[in-house]
């Protein structure tokens, strides 16, 4: 779960999760509902499923490294994804991610995000889980 | 969409203490935190001291003097809001020779994000018969907006020329005039850049960006003349009342983002090599004289030179539209740069501090250089009455030219306001346009819009900001910058 909070000038993003894992793929939804606005004009084509492979082992790191590689996929190739799916070991985060490319034809976009801040980041243990907090520069 | 969209306000405000210097100064004491090494002051009147109160931004003025060989003051402007790690609309100056520091956080992503304004010689009765058609052209033809490339593309090689040599690289390729280049802050190409020090993936998110406008708060906007404050200093602009404008706001676009970014991590343990404690971790900084600090200032330096030709090449562009709707040259429509202008830089100045002259590093983050008359950086033919200022405010009121005013250098390391400030966040504006339609509104107050997005419109609403007025008349009272002309929008494109 997660959701889109009030910062001033820019957006952020709280995710909850039962686990690490879900938590990086929530966060990661949230990162392409600020770009995209609806995440359901999004269909997965299997010829674009990426693999991402973040080295490191701090979580509150980890994510911010995966947010910003997912950042940098849509900026350098324009990819829009939708589904993710997370393991996390000692090494590191590996992810699936499942998306097609940009089509102006067909999408319509909602935010550019200039960066992913480390402002107010933070990835927090809670009773219930885990709970990942970013603001995103707009 | 989101599971929820919180409307609350942020979860705290500052409650610390604010006390009142002067009509228009408040200062956070560096006694009430332990930490501090300078007082936080703050440029504002009583009416912008509630919102200012709201969100932690004051908070962020205060971090700020935690940091090492800052001079005088952590300062802010009277268009203040919430940041990271910085306020937006924040100065501070750093002694290199005491251990300062320069902070990618104190000049923001959006490296030399800045404005320029362009003046023509239409009247508002020229414009106004074809404005529609203008408008919608510039929006066909300027790319603008999320995923919008442009038409210049440049190699990984070109763009290091280009970040090296500034707007006159574009000279000498035909897209820019001699006055082009004459009337730009540093004459559009800041020195000692070192592109060799911005990442592949930079070049790579600049390639085809220089020449767009983006998104967010950025735009073109055709404006008037709508009042003339100071006859002499508006004549020495070239500025007349009912005198059509364009202003132009845009940065340094994926590049200068990269750019911050990656210098960010670089400095992720600089503070625990140089002993550094900080209080936020955007705040990440490294001592101007180190290894890590001057490979930041050449790479800053270097998108910040591409920011001065992605102004160049939109201001370009718009001469072209211009010429095209109004079927006539550019040139002989008056259309030339007023002044091009930074908001989002770092910069080694020259500058009295107590009883010595010394060269500081003045971070300006949402702040613009406002040098009074006199000062050599001015282009000679300003230089009498003080450097244009241009302050953007909002896409429904007005902006406004100051020039830079007598106290501006004893009070702010030469510094004023950039905007009106938001004062609404993204959400809360979202929220406040649904069940309007606020193209329809902007019409009726005589402004056309065009926005690419659905959001953009509702997020940048006129109601989004503070009152541009009230922000001028602080740094006019201030003298921190003197007011010039007001502009009032007529037609606008958007992200």
């Amino acid at each position: 779960m997660h959701e889109i909070f009030e910062h001033t000038a820019d957006l952020g993003l709280r995710a909850t999760a039962p686990t690490l894992e879900r938590l990086m793929a929530d966060a990661a939804r949230g990162l392409f509902e600020i770009i995209a606005g609806d995440l359901a004009q999004i269909r997965p084509r299997h010829d674009h499923t990426e693999r991402f492979d973040v080295a490191g082992t701090d979580p509150t790191w980890l994510l911010f490294d995966w947010i910003s590689e997912l950042h940098a996929a849509f900026e350098l190739r324009r990819m829009l994804f939708c589904g993710f799916d997370v393991s996390i070991d000692a090494t590191g985060l590996h992810a699936t991610a499942h998306g097609e490319p940009y089509d102006p034809a067909r999408h319509t976009l909602a935010h550019e995000i200039k960066a992913i801040t480390q402002h107010e980041l933070s990835v927090v243990q809670t009773a219930g889980g885990w709970e990942a907090t970013l603001i995103v520069d707009i | 969409m989101a599971d929820t969209i919180r409307d609350t306000p942020p979860d705290r405000g500052f409650a610390g203490p604010l006390e009142p210097v002067d009509e228009c100064t408040w200062r956070i004491p560096k006694s009430s935190r332990p930490g501090m090494l300078v007082d936080g002051l703050i440029f504002a009147d009583e009416r912008l001291i509630p919102q200012l109160r709201s969100d932690r931004a004051v908070e962020q003025v205060a971090n700020v003097a935690f940091l090492p060989g800052i001079q005088t003051a952590s300062l802010a402007m009277p268009d203040i809001h919430w940041g990271y790690g910085f306020c937006i609309g924040g100065v501070c100056a750093t002694d290199p020779a005491v251990g300062g520091v320069v902070s990618p956080g104190g000049v923001g992503y959006d490296i030399n994000c800045g404005v320029r304004l362009m003046r023509t010689n239409l009247s508002l009765a020229d414009i106004e018969p074809v404005l529609v058609r203008l408008v919608n052209q510039l929006l066909q033809d300027v790319p603008v907006g999320v995923g919008q490339g442009g038409s210049h593309v440049f190699s990984p090689a070109e763009l290091r020329m280009l970040m090296q040599e500034g707007v006159p690289f574009l000279k000498a390729r035909g897209l820019a005039t001699d006055d082009d280049v004459a009337l730009a802050e540093a004459e559009g190409c800041i020195a000692d850049a070192r592109p060799e020090f911005v990442s592949d993936r930079a070049l790579a998110r600049g390639s085809d960006q220089c020449g767009t406008v983006g998104a967010g708060n950025h735009f073109i906007e055709v404006q008037v003349v709508d009042r003339v404050e100071d006859p002499a200093a508006a004549s020495a602009f070239g500025l007349h009342a009912g005198q059509i404008c364009v202003l132009i706001h845009s940065g340094s676009r994926g590049l200068g983002y990269q750019v911050c970014d990656d210098s960010l991590r670089a400095l992720r343990d600089a503070p625990a090599k140089y002993g550094m404690s900080l209080p936020d971790r955007q705040l990440v900084c490294a001592p101007v004289e180190s290894p890590e600090g001057q490979h930041y200032l050449g790479g800053m330096r270097a998108a910040a030179n591409y920011a001065f030709c992605n102004r160049q090449l939109l201001m370009w562009q718009v001469r072209e539209v211009f010429a095209q709707v109004l079927k006539k040259p550019w040139h002989s429509l008056g259309m030339e740069l007023l002044y091009d202008v930074a908001h989002n830089i770092a910069k080694l100045e020259r500058h009295q501090v107590g009883d010595t002259r010394k060269d500081v590093c003045v971070h300006r983050k949402g702040a613009t250089r406002a040098f009074p008359a006199g000062h050599h950086d001015i282009p000679e033919r300003y230089r009498a009455v003080g450097q244009p200022v241009i302050i953007p405010g909002d896409m429904g009121r007005a902006s406004w030219v100051l020039r830079g005013g007598p106290r501006s250098m004893e009070r702010s390391f030469g510094t004023t306001c950039h905007g009106a400030g938001r004062c609404l966040s993204r959400t809360a504006a979202t929220k406040a346009a649904r069940r309007r339609n606020i193209q329809e509104e902007l019409l009726r107050g005589g402004v056309v819009a065009r926005c690419r997005s659905r959001e953009g419109l509702a997020e940048e609403q006129p109601q989004a900001y503070k009152d541009v007025d009230i922000v001028v008349e602080v740094v006019h009272r201030a003298g921190l910058s003197l007011k010039v002309a007001r502009l009032r929008p007529l037609g606008v494109i958007k992200g």
